[in-house]
């Protein structure tokens, strides 16, 4: 029971890291049904532009506590945001009508753009994120030999606000609203008085930009990355995406943390079912229930229930 | 691939009277290629080959070059990866190299040691360790490190004499190194009466390790030996300690490299322990102090991995071949270092000669552990050698 609870927490862990860059497919697949590869690496971006500002600007001007690591948050935030909204105008919106397939080729130019720059920018090496960020929180033990570390009850927590937050934005508010009316029909929402180019900016700045936050804190609490970060986690994210039924922000985030506690169950419990090296399989046994679960509901599990697509 | 291989002769017959003959002219450079990682996850390693290899290259040149004639090194960047390595070893045959030094892992050494086979060219690694390299009758292959079998018996009398460990584990990343060191590990643990209580692997892709830690956790294991790569060590160690697990761990000599401390931070590192070739700084041979200030001169500081220092043993046996023999045609040199090569006083010890696999004879292996301080740090109680069988 022990080991269930612990093995959970890194199964959520995880699972929330998905999640949040799951959303930034999820929410550009609602409004222009567009898979947008670059993603991965625009999230990869938000861990290399944290790295960067963390060990130069702000390690000269202050002592990185918590006020340090906001000011990091804020600024790769807008960092990432405003990428988003270039690589939209300049790789994207000339493509629009150009079908599907060439926006998608588009989107893979991106990524290896992205992220052979950054290969370029961090010399190809694993680069470090300054260590005891945020150590001062608390280990939490909850019983017996099950801990959690303080940094990862953050990283769920800000997970789960932003899935929240997010949520509530496109639900409650009247811009919110405009993106659900983009995703049905362009022409539609146009005839209505909504400018159309304004909000798919818009999706493209908000998306990266939470994708960023996730890379900052994947750093933080990670402590090193290198430039494949995105691709690796990107794919696992669109997978997601997709398990939970793309286009739809709940189904993200449910297929964020389903992949995470199944692949995080496979090693855990192979062993007892007689798989020595479970994770040696992991992938392998993680994949085949993934496309189970697609052969069994083929729009994701989220993708028929809800009616508004973002 | 066939394609790729007419493709090749078809290219070479163009060139030859270009490249080949006029290569054998008097002044016209002895091409010697260099291929390894210049990018990628081990592009420190790469880089450093290049440091390393250059640097004897230029002292060659400056003092008169080989046999007469300056010597060229054609660097190339297979970054590690095995579809890589192969275009990379295409690129250096067309450019008229006599012998390459490379690659840095196995993976990508093996697809390239199948091409400079068919073509006949010289090729010796500085740093595959996988057995089976040399157990395809490649008869102008060599390597100047040491087998993963070595390796694995004095990790497996380094757990039971030094660490008085009874159960142990075994780690590694299903890459062909790591793959075969840990394999050789449990069945030299098992002949030598350690019970291997835990086998199992990571994907290197992955950035947390938090669910197989938590397994060997409650495994009660007195030591878990880790066969993979630096970078993914480091990750260990940190989450390790994030987990608040009481591991200890020992590392094989792909782990062997000052920036896994640093992605695992000092503190979750210290007290880890390594098995590894000896560290340039801590070799006594004349040869390798000698080699050891001319790079810190040139560089501004001591070569950081043992697998640099290899690099340029490779270089070195390479121009000791040619001028022994007086030829650069890479058949000779071949038959030279199997046959008459004998008790060279190399960088990293006195070469006793290769055996007719190519291999390189005898053992440096030693025992390392990670300090306070985070120095990978030489340790004062070593292993007594077994005799082998």
């Amino acid at each position: 029971m022990e080991t269930f609870l612990q093995q959970l927490i890194n199964g959520l862990t995880i699972g929330g890291f998905y999640a949040v860059v799951a959303l930034g497919y999820t929410m550009v697949y609602g409004v222009l049904k567009l898979i947008n590869f670059a993603h991965g690496d625009m999230f990869m971006w938000g861990t290399l532009a944290g790295w960067g500002l963390l060990t130069t600007v702000l390690a000269g001007l202050t002592d990185l506590d918590l006020a340090a690591i906001l000011a990091a948050a804020v600024l790769v935030m807008a960092f990432i945001g405003v990428m988003g909204m270039t690589i939209e105008r300049v790789a994207y919106r000339p493509l629009r009508s150009a079908g599907r397939l060439s926006p998608i080729i588009s989107a893979l130019g991106a990524a290896f753009v992205l992220q052979s720059v950054a290969r370029n920018v961090s010399d190809a090496r694993w680069r470090t994120y300054p260590p005891g960020l945020l150590k001062e929180l608390p280990n939490l033990r909850l019983t017996g030999s099950v801990s959690v570390s303080g940094l990862q009850v953050l990283m769920l927590l800000v997970c789960v606000a932003i899935m929240v937050g997010l949520y509530l934005f496109v639900q409650r508010t009247r811009i919110g609203t405009a993106m659900r009316a983009v995703s049905l029909d362009h022409n539609v929402s146009r005839l209505m008085g909504i400018n159309v180019d304004r909000i798919i900016s818009l999706v493209f700045m908000i998306g990266p930009a939470l994708g960023g936050l996730a890379g900052l804190l994947i750093g933080i609490y990670y402590g090193s990355f290198n430039f494949t970060l995105g691709w690796v986690f990107g794919l696992k994210a669109f997978i997601a995406a997709i398990l939970g039924g793309i286009g739809n922000i709940p189904g993200a985030v449910l297929g964020g943390f389903i992949l995470g506690i199944s692949e995080t169950m496979v090693v855990a419990y192979g062993p007892n079912v007689g798989l020595a090296d479970a994770s040696a399989w992991k992938d392998a046994i993680a994949y085949v229930l993934l496309i189970a679960i697609l052969i069994a509901r083929p729009t994701g599990l989220l993708g028929e229930t809800v009616a508004e697509k973002v | 691939m066939k394609r790729l291989v007419v493709m090749t002769v078809l290219l070479a017959l163009l060139l030859g009277p270009f490249g080949l003959i006029a290569g054998a002219q008097e002044g016209e450079p002895i091409r010697i290629g260099l291929q390894g990682p210049m990018t990628g996850d081990y592009a420190y390693e790469g880089q450093g080959f290049e440091k390393a290899v250059r640097l004897l290259v230029d002292k060659v040149n400056e003092e008169g070059g080989l046999l007469g004639r300056p010597v060229e090194l054609v660097v190339e960047d297979d970054a590690g990866d095995p579809t890589q390595s192969a275009l990379v070893a295409d690129r250096l045959i067309d450019a008229g190299v006599i012998a390459v030094i490379g690659a840095y892992n196995s993976t990508a050494t093996e697809p390239a040691s199948e091409i400079y086979n068919e073509e006949g060219i010289l090729h010796i690694t500085p740093s595959s360790t996988a057995t089976r390299l040399t157990e395809k009758g490649f008869e102008r292959f060599f390597r100047v490190c040491f087998l993963d079998d070595r390796q694995a018996l004095f990790a497996v009398l380094a757990m039971r004499d030094v660490l008085g460990a009874e159960r142990i584990g075994i780690l590694h990343d299903n890459s062909t190194y790591a793959a075969g060191l840990a394999e050789w590990t449990r069945t030299y643990a098992e002949e030598y009466g350690l019970e291997v209580a835990f086998y199992d692997a990571i994907n290197p892709d992955d950035q947390d390790f938090t669910p197989i830690l938590t397994n060997i956790g409650q495994a009660d294991l007195d030591v878990v030996y880790f066969t993979g790569y630096h970078a993914q060590g480091g990750l260990l160690l940190r989450q390790t300690a994030d987990l608040g697990l009481d591991i200890q761990w020992m590392m094989g000599n792909a782990s062997n490299n000052p920036e896994m401390v640093e992605i695992a931070g000092v503190e979750a590192a210290a007290g880890t322990f390594i098995t590894t070739e000896p560290l340039p700084q801590d070799l006594e041979y004349p040869e390798a102090v000698e080699f050891v200030e001319m790079f810190t001169e040139a560089y501004g500081e001591p070569p950081a991995s043992v697998w640099w220092l290899l690099a340029a043993e490779a270089f070195n046996v390479i121009a000791h071949a040619i001028e022994e023999t007086e030829s650069t045609d890479p058949g000779v040199l071949a038959e030279y270092l199997h046959e008459d090569f004998k008790d060279y006083p190399g960088l990293s010890g006195p070469i006793i000669g290769f055996d007719e696999k190519g291999d390189r004879l005898g053992t440096i292996h030693a025992l390392y552990q990670i300090d306070e301080e985070g120095v990978i740090a030489y340790y004062p109680e070593q292993p007594q050698p077994q005799s082998e069988e």
